[in-house]
């Protein structure tokens, strides 16, 4: 039997394109907003893009982005520069081998569904700062988990265990962030 | 204050257990982790390789207890006023902590992480199932009793459900989850025990580091960027926190993806999967060449059942089919080709040419991303100026041009069956110098 050696181009072809898409639009594109923007393309765009997202106080997580991440700089599709602001974080800048990796990745991103997602994705969510995606991802990792598990939220629930999870929100700016998921159908059923 | 129990561990001294956990050590299920191996069949490679998941199980335990006494110690009133936690809830989270860290690995297959691969899809998430899901089965399947209806649990009411849901990092857990990363994060007690004990045991110095410098300067504090908490190191622990990076970086490169024990690793599991689909054959299982999933009683009771005695024995017994004689023989298939730790584009495409051109050669190929253990160079935040009114949050790589120099491992390699050996390599040179000669 023929073995493969199935180098996911398509994911650093993705971190590429993300980075370039995001680049007018993002406050500050760094490592935070691509693990959350991930997030979001595979599970509210439904594209399958092999990453295994965990849930930590800091929203959902992959350590293999981060590692993919890395790759993706030492091929140099991307540069990453610590911000010097209190904020703290990283900015990730398109670097001079992202044409290149982006057409290696074309047979992902040029599928009609992909680029779509990809393009909804970017223009919804790419002009929120890191602290808006992790609390929007949160909120639909949250919802997803108790429904996955057969016991779905009330709205009230679904505060409750958010605020939790990230107290430094108030009730409020976690329920307008709700209603804003709800109303753009980014947020499955509420019980 | 009942009565406790001292355990001598070789890395740290005595580890204390009160009736509660003792009782759950000698629960059969805790026990079985005396017949799982910690790495596996690497002692194939580092013949000191011989410990199991029982000891280190007793280690993330009591690690796990010492960061976070210190994280309490240091930041209750953080924890209480910019987190919501409370006294008496604390009191109960540190039970918690120490059942779920003493209980995080009673879940694993035998050879431990190599066999993770045999595990179903979970169809709730089509990804597959890992040990923790088997871990938190075990624990709400099998150990009820021991658990919930400990005399010394009559004041926690700590069930089964929330330690699978704290092993399985269930939101359902709310702010408790925060401790989640003491067993699952880049400061957890999970790596900070593996790293002293594997060296130890199989006699090299690369995952040593100084847990005491770590454990006194560990500490809690909001990311900047998101408000959201983070584990920490206080500046004064930089150089600790530098220590357990490279600690991680050379047990990697040197023992977890070495490569003659990756071969071992192959071989386990194709062993394994031979031996699960002889036992299952005909059986109710859909999936005959996979564990059973964590999804009943019944199917937990199989699953514990296999353990690294039962599966070696069965080596033995030259019932593990073709991998089971290479096992035996040490005729392991060999490593042809590899790219560098970090490769680039071109070392990429270089490495399909490889494949393309051995064709039919290949026996299997591994990658470091695979491996449980793999090492990306996810960042430690640092807390600088702890408790003098400016204190701020970076990240270990900015202060250290050490950690800032490192990038994750994502190196791939080739393997053949050994008699085939000369000719792949043979092959592999030729294109090289094709290569070369072209450039």
């Amino acid at each position: 039997m023929k073995v493969s050696l199935d180098i996911p181009w398509q994911r650093y072809a993705l971190i590429a394109e993300l980075t370039k898409q995001c680049q007018e639009k993002c406050p500050q594109f760094g490592k935070t907003v691509l693990q959350k923007m991930v997030y979001l393309l595979q599970e509210v765009f439904h594209i399958d893009c092999g990453y295994d997202f965990d849930i930590y106080a800091y929203g959902p997580f992959t350590p293999q982005l981060l590692q993919d991440l890395d790759l993706v700089e030492h091929i140099g599709a991307v540069k990453i520069y610590p911000v010097a602001s209190m904020s703290g974080g990283y900015e990730i800048k398109p670097g001079d081998q992202a044409a290149h990796l982006i057409e290696k990745g074309s047979d992902f991103l040029q599928k009609y569904e992909v680029k779509k997602a990809i393009e909804t994705l970017v223009d919804e969510f790419g002009c929120f700062r890191a602290k808006d995606l992790e609390l929007r991802s949160t909120i639909i990792f949250v919802q997803r988990d108790f429904q996955k598990h057969g016991k779905p939220l009330s709205a009230a629930g679904l505060i409750e265990i958010v605020k939790q999870l990230k107290p430094k929100y108030t009730d409020l700016e976690i329920q307008e962030a709700i209603e804003e998921l709800r109303k753009k159908r980014y947020l499955e059923t509420i019980a | 204050m009942g009565k406790t129990y001292e355990i001598r561990d070789p890395i740290h001294g005595f580890i204390e257990l009160n009736e509660w956990e003792r009782d759950i050590v000698n629960h059969p299920i805790f026990q079985r982790l005396r017949r799982i191996r910690q790495l596996g069949l690497t002692d194939m490679v580092y013949p000191g390789a011989m410990h199991t998941r029982f000891e280190h199980s007793l280690g993330v335990m009591h690690v796990a207890t010492k960061m976070f006494d210190q994280i309490v110690k240091r930041r209750q009133n953080f924890l209480e006023r910019e987190l919501d936690f409370t006294t008496g809830g604390l009191e109960r989270d540190r039970v918690l902590v120490r059942l779920s860290c003493l209980l995080h690995d009673v879940g694993h297959a035998p050879f431990s992480h190599a066999a993770e691969g045999l595990m179903d899809n979970d169809p709730k998430s089509n990804k597959s199932f890992k040990h923790e899901n088997y871990s938190g089965a075990a624990v709400a399947f099998l150990m009820q009793d021991v658990v919930e209806n400990h005399p010394l649990n009559q004041n926690y009411k700590i069930t089964v459900q929330e330690i699978a849901d704290f092993l399985n990092g269930r939101v359902a857990l709310g702010r408790v989850l925060l401790w989640r990363s003491l067993v699952s994060g880049q400061l957890d007690a999970d790596r900070a025990d593996y790293l002293l004990r594997d060296s130890h045991h199989i006699g090299v110095a690369y995952g040593r580091y100084d847990l005491n410098r770590l454990l006194v300067t560990l500490t809690i504090a909001l990311d900047p960027e998101t408000e959201s908490p983070v584990l920490a190191i206080e500046d004064g622990g930089v150089h600790a926190a530098e220590a357990l990076i490279l600690a991680r970086y050379f047990m990697f490169t040197q023992v977890y993806f070495q490569h003659t024990r990756r071969a071992y690793d192959y071989h386990s599991v194709q062993a394994l999967k031979h031996l699960l689909m002889e036992a299952q054959r005909g059986g109710d299982f859909a999936n005959k060449e996979a564990f059973p999933p964590p999804t009943s009683r019944e199917n937990m009771e199989q699953y514990l059942k296999w353990d690294d005695w039962r599966v070696l024995g069965m080596i033995h017994n030259g019932l593990a089919g073709e991998h089971g004689e290479i096992l035996l023989k040490r005729q392991h298939h060999r490593r042809v080709f590899e790219t560098p730790e970090v490769p680039n584009t071109s070392d990429l495409e270089f490495a399909e040419q490889v494949c393309e051109e051995l064709n039919d050669l290949v026996s299997f190929v591994d990658k470091a991303e695979s491996s449980w253990y793999k090492f990306e160079s996810a960042d430690i935040p640092i807390l600088l100026r702890p408790g003098q009114g400016d204190e701020e949050l970076t990240k270990l790589s900015r202060l250290s041009a050490v950690v800032s120099g490192l990038k994750a491992v994502s190196r791939t390699r080739v393997y053949v069956a050994i008699e085939n050996k000369e000719e792949a390599r043979k092959k592999v040179l030729n294109l090289r110098l094709k290569k070369e000669a072209q450039v």
